[in-house]
């Protein structure tokens, strides 16, 4: 979604103003932009009338909350221990491999954004990988090939 | 007045002297009121609940059951034994100064300790070349509560570190330097000559009393300063002030 | 007689196509008979804790459980099983003697569990509150409004139950904690920030029967004399969040909370919080610092936060999973519930049994049954009958538990004596090809980047540990460094500043006094003996027990395979990464693995 300062304004002011919102806010920010914009924080700084460093230090302290736009698709590589011993890191390499970019990184053309992750409870089907929301169980360094291929083609599934 | 109210004191015992303390009192303070010191580097009375860097350790016997507490945060609530520099909290406090050793090479302060209370062998690791800051962010919190909050912690675990938001020049810092002052291992770099002071990336043209030229701070400073007050922006150091004021109590009063 | 269908619609199951198979069902009952109501009830569920054979399918009354259904299945469902009496053995369990099992009391995954706190998860549909009212949902509230606030608390305390979420503190003592103090407001909070990695109990509680949770947490409120009270849900649980939000939402609708707690003079105030991805924020201090919207950093506990919680009030924060046990203690009494469990520990726990084990997912059992129970009765054993290593349990707060311990009784002290801790209940099961160091240095760097870095032992010391874990791991290990480790998890339980600190050298610790010798092979002969640490490791495919089938090739992520049909294929040592997939997908076990000096040395010598 386009970052104006109107719907910055009207996602803030959804929110009574008090400190205990901070972190509600800027995640309605991260799941409307993809990231927190910096109009975001300086907006929000000047409606809680707090340091803009202090929610900078939130912004870089939450891991839910990124600071750089993200790319159109997310890749996520749960790494949380029962993915981590079926291979999770295998598929890792995988993806650094197959997109050229490391964890936290967005490819040049802003196609892929790739994350991994501590554990999004789907252990039983370890190694888990999620792309755009989807959630593919039991992936292998082969499936994973064509499971990027599906997201370059037109999205995921 | 109710702390000295004598059912508010407890009895302890620090390195087997008999000494007496305030219900709820800081295992720190106690101690060193009554002549024991124990080192620290993140502890400043004007910032409470810190107890970060981990250098105040002592051994608090109480109910025959023994643990390692950090002093400047451990309130006194019962009668009990302490020990500043027991085997235990010697051996912790090495371990303790090989990190802070490795994490800022560059402190004096540090090395300082090292020798004054052992430091275990770090040669094992790489240290964090040029770093002086040990991370205990006095620096943010002070900023916060004097400043304007132009700085604080930025990212977590061990890559965190204490910055303006966005590593840019902050544009709300006053140059007022509460954050060096405040810092036990002056690992916040800034300059000053004449005209001007340097700070976070940005220069802070400085004001002189006009009466005898010193340096009385930063424009902002003065500026942010006579905001909070509600009075007039101050063009005389604190001593010329009183001298001024003194003459004109002494004009209009013909003491003279 | 009209018959009803589940769906299973937990994560899990949801990951692997639910709500497809959903959809398929209902237009399999209509397209059969114009109006699904007539021939069956078509309910979405939670969690059934058998995830990785799901979607589960559950039809009723016949109590016939069907798994991996796929949407193709519905019309064969709806013929046969829905409107006639007929069983479709290809989509039913089959046990371990290959024998098709009709339901789940039959199922061995389920024939061994106990199951209170998970009893109606997987029986209700969350998202109607009608269901849990239909079962008796929010009489324990109901009784608790016309108890005193002693009463509640006593009964509480007489079940002995002890905080879930790990450190297995008595809930009913610190319900009398924070009762004392008539410091107001009070508040009540819900710790549902389950930030363990492979564990995910409160994720299925929360999503599976959220109204239980909510009706411990009023209980909990009323007992202490808080008027507000949060749920801190962890930022990845986005269907857990929604279905709290549309519990309270409906239970406030029906009066049950708000302006009157089931017309009473309570009033009760629940809101939801969302974490936002820190592992920290599980701990007390740091969660509510986290709720009044603060960077989550936790402060020293010698005051705690009972007396001194949210906003410097008195606050009881309790687990998910001990929430959901009080209604059921508050309704039948505290003694019943500590008929259940050992002395110390009472009632049941769920874990989540998932790593190299044949059967994963979610497992309600009595508190002190054994870990060779868990494991081999209910999990079936080592995924290929390979050689069991070790049980890793309490995420990166616990320790990793050998074969030798296997009989211990599973409770909150038991494991506590051996340098390991229960925990909230993840339960990763290691065969021999995980390696210890590497499980270690793979919780290292989790808290690495999950510590706050607020104490110089947590931060410092976990950035030295992992240094030496990486160079073990990388063939730079030296003589002195697991003493230097051990020396250095010392301090950091003793010197840290949360419990996350004091914790965070366990998973080192334990592997260090266990699986001594695997760091040695490491160290010493720069070798791991699991075959997983790359740098150490080379494949090789044995030559007789390749049978040529190609699996290994056309997994290999950098074609490093090469063989033709039917002939012994080699792996080419300059291309491989290392990486395992083709041990992993050989069925004939031909891959294996050797210290990568041995290949070097061995080149030389022909």
């Amino acid at each position: 979604m386009e970052v104006s300062r109107e719907n910055i304004e009207e996602l803030i002011h959804s929110y009574e103003c008090s400190q205990r919102h901070a972190l509600a806010i800027m995640q309605d920010m991260q799941r409307r932009y993809q990231y927190i914009p910096r109009e975001g924080l300086n907006a929000l700084a000047k409606y809680l009338g707090c340091p803009v460093s202090s929610l900078y230090a939130m912004a870089t302290f939450y891991k839910a909350l990124s600071l750089v736009p993200k790319g159109e698709h997310i890749i996520k590589c749960c790494d949380g221990t029962a993915c981590h011993i079926r291979g999770a890191s295998t598929l890792i390499d995988g993806v650094e491999r197959e997109l050229g970019i490391s964890p936290g990184e967005t490819t040049s053309d802003g196609l892929f954004s790739f994350e991994t992750v501590n554990c999004l409870g789907s252990c039983a089907m370890a190694p888990v990988l999620v792309v755009d929301d989807v959630y593919y169980g039991r992936v292998t360094p082969e499936k994973l090939k064509g499971i990027i291929q599906t997201v370059r083609e037109g999205g995921a599934k | 007045m109710t702390e000295f109210q004598p059912d508010n004191q407890i009895q302890i015992e620090i390195n087997g002297r008999a000494c007496t303390c305030t219900k709820g009192e800081f295992l720190l303070e106690a101690a060193r009121r009554n002549g024991f010191y124990i080192p620290t580097l993140c502890h400043h009375p004007g910032i409470a609940e810190q107890g970060c860097c981990r250098v105040c350790l002592a051994e608090v016997v109480e109910n025959e059951r023994s643990k390692i507490v950090v002093s400047c945060v451990y309130p006194v609530e019962k009668p009990c034994k302490v020990y500043t520099d027991s085997e235990r909290v010697k051996e912790d406090r090495k371990v303790v100064l090989m990190l802070l050793a490795l994490r800022a090479p560059e402190s004096t302060e540090i090395q300082a300790l090292c020798r004054q209370y052992g430091v275990m062998d770090g040669s094992r690791f790489k240290p964090i070349e040029g770093e002086k800051c040990i991370m205990c962010g006095l620096c943010a919190r002070a900023c916060a509560s004097l400043g304007t909050g132009a700085i604080s912690t930025v990212l977590r675990g061990t890559s965190k570190k204490i910055s303006t938001p966005y590593d840019e020049p902050s544009d709300v810092c006053v140059g007022c330097l509460s954050c060096t002052r405040v810092c036990p291992v002056d690992a916040i770099p800034y300059t000053e000559d004449e005209t001007k002071r340097s700070i976070w990336g940005r220069e802070f043209p400085l004001v002189h009393c006009q009466e005898c030229g010193a340096v009385i701070g930063t424009r902002e400073e003065i500026a942010l300063a006579a905001g909070k007050s509600g009075e007039e922006v101050q063009d005389l150091c604190p001593e010329c002030r009183k001298k001024k004021m003194s003459d004109v109590m002494a004009h209009t009063y013909g003491t003279e | 007689m009209k018959k009803q269908i589940l769906i299973c619609c937990g994560t899990g199951c949801r990951a692997n196509g639910s709500m497809k198979v959903a959809e398929a069902l209902n237009q399999a009952v209509k397209s059969h008979n114009g109006n699904a109501k007539v021939i069956a009830d078509i309910k979405t569920t939670g969690c059934h804790g058998f995830c990785e054979n799901g979607p589960i399918v559950k039809i009723l009354p016949d109590n016939l459980v069907y798994y991996k259904v796929k949407p193709e299945d519905s019309d064969e469902i709806v013929e046969k099983s829905v409107l006639g009496e007929e069983e479709i053995g290809r989509l039913m369990y089959k046990d371990d003697s290959g024998r098709p099992v009709r339901s789940q009391e039959e199922n061995p995954f389920y024939a061994h569990q106990y199951k209170m706190v998970l009893r109606d998860v997987g029986e209700i549909d969350p998202e109607n509150i009608g269901d849990y009212l239909e079962r008796g949902g929010y009489e324990a509230l109901r009784k608790a409004v016309s108890m005193s606030q002693d009463e509640i608390i006593d009964e509480v305390e007489k079940s002995g139950i002890r905080g879930r979420g790990g450190a297995g503190f008595p809930a009913g003592r610190k319900w009398r904690t924070a009762k004392r103090y008539d410091n107001f407001p009070k508040y009540v909070a819900c710790n549902g920030d389950e930030g363990d990695p492979g564990a995910f109990m409160d994720c299925s509680i929360l999503e599976g029967n959220p109204h239980s949770v909510i009706e411990g947490l009023a209980i909990a409120a009323i007992a202490v004399g808080a008027k507000e009270g949060f749920f801190y849900i962890r930022d990845e649980y986005d269907l857990a969040v929604k279905r709290i939000k549309k519990a309270i939402q409906d239970a406030e609708e029906r009066g049950i909370i708000g302006a009157s707690v089931m017309g009473s003079e309570y009033s009760l105030k629940l809101s939801v919080v969302r974490g936002g991805g820190a592992f920290v924020c599980g701990e007390s201090t740091a969660l509510m610092a986290s709720i009044e919207g603060r960077v989550g950093e936790p402060r020293a506990k010698y005051i705690r936060s009972v007396q001194r919680g949210l906003w410097n009030q008195p606050t009881v924060l309790n687990n998910v999973e001990t929430l959901a046990n009080i209604p059921k203690i508050i309704l039948e009494g505290g003694e019943k519930f500590a008929m259940t469990g050992t002395k110390g520990s009472t009632g049941t726990k769920v874990f989540s049994l998932v790593g190299k084990v044949k059967r994963t997912g979610l497992v309600e059992v009595p508190m002190g049954t054994t870990l060779r129970h868990l494991i081999y009765d209910i999990g079936g054993g080592i995924i290929g009958n390979r050689p069991f290593k070790a049980v890793q349990t309490g995420g990166p707060s616990g320790g990793c538990i050998p074969e030798s311990m296997l009989d211990l009784e599973v409770d909150f002290d038991s494991l506590a004596s051996y340098g390991a801790m229960m925990g909230s209940g993840g339960m990763i099961v290691m065969d021999d090809r995980s390696c210890m160091v590497e499980v270690a240095r793979y919780y290292t760097n989790f808290l690495c980047e999950e510590s706050c870095g607020k104490c110089t032992p947590c931060r410092e010391g976990l950035r030295r540990m992992l240094e030496i874990l990486t160079d073990i791991c990388e063939g730079r290990g030296r003589e002195g460094d697991i003493e230097l480790l051990e020396r250095l998890g010392h301090t950091m339980q003793e010197a840290s500043l949360c419990s996350l600190g004091k914790t965070a050298a366990n998973p080192v610790l334990t592997t260090i006094q266990y699986f001594w010798e695997e760091y040695e092979a490491h160290i010493r002969e720069k070798r791991c003996p699991a075959g997983v640490c790359k740098n150490l490791t080379c494949f090789e495919i044995e030559a007789e027990k390749c049978t040529g089938c190609g699996m290994c090739a056309r997994g290999c992520p950098v074609d490093a395979i090469s063989g033709g049909k039917k002939e012994v294929h080699i792996i080419d040592a300059s291309k491989c990464i290392a990486c395992g997939s083709c041990r992993e997908t050989c069925k004939f076990d031909a891959v294996r693995t050797g210290a990568r000096q041995n290949v070097i040395e061995g080149r030389q010598a022909v």
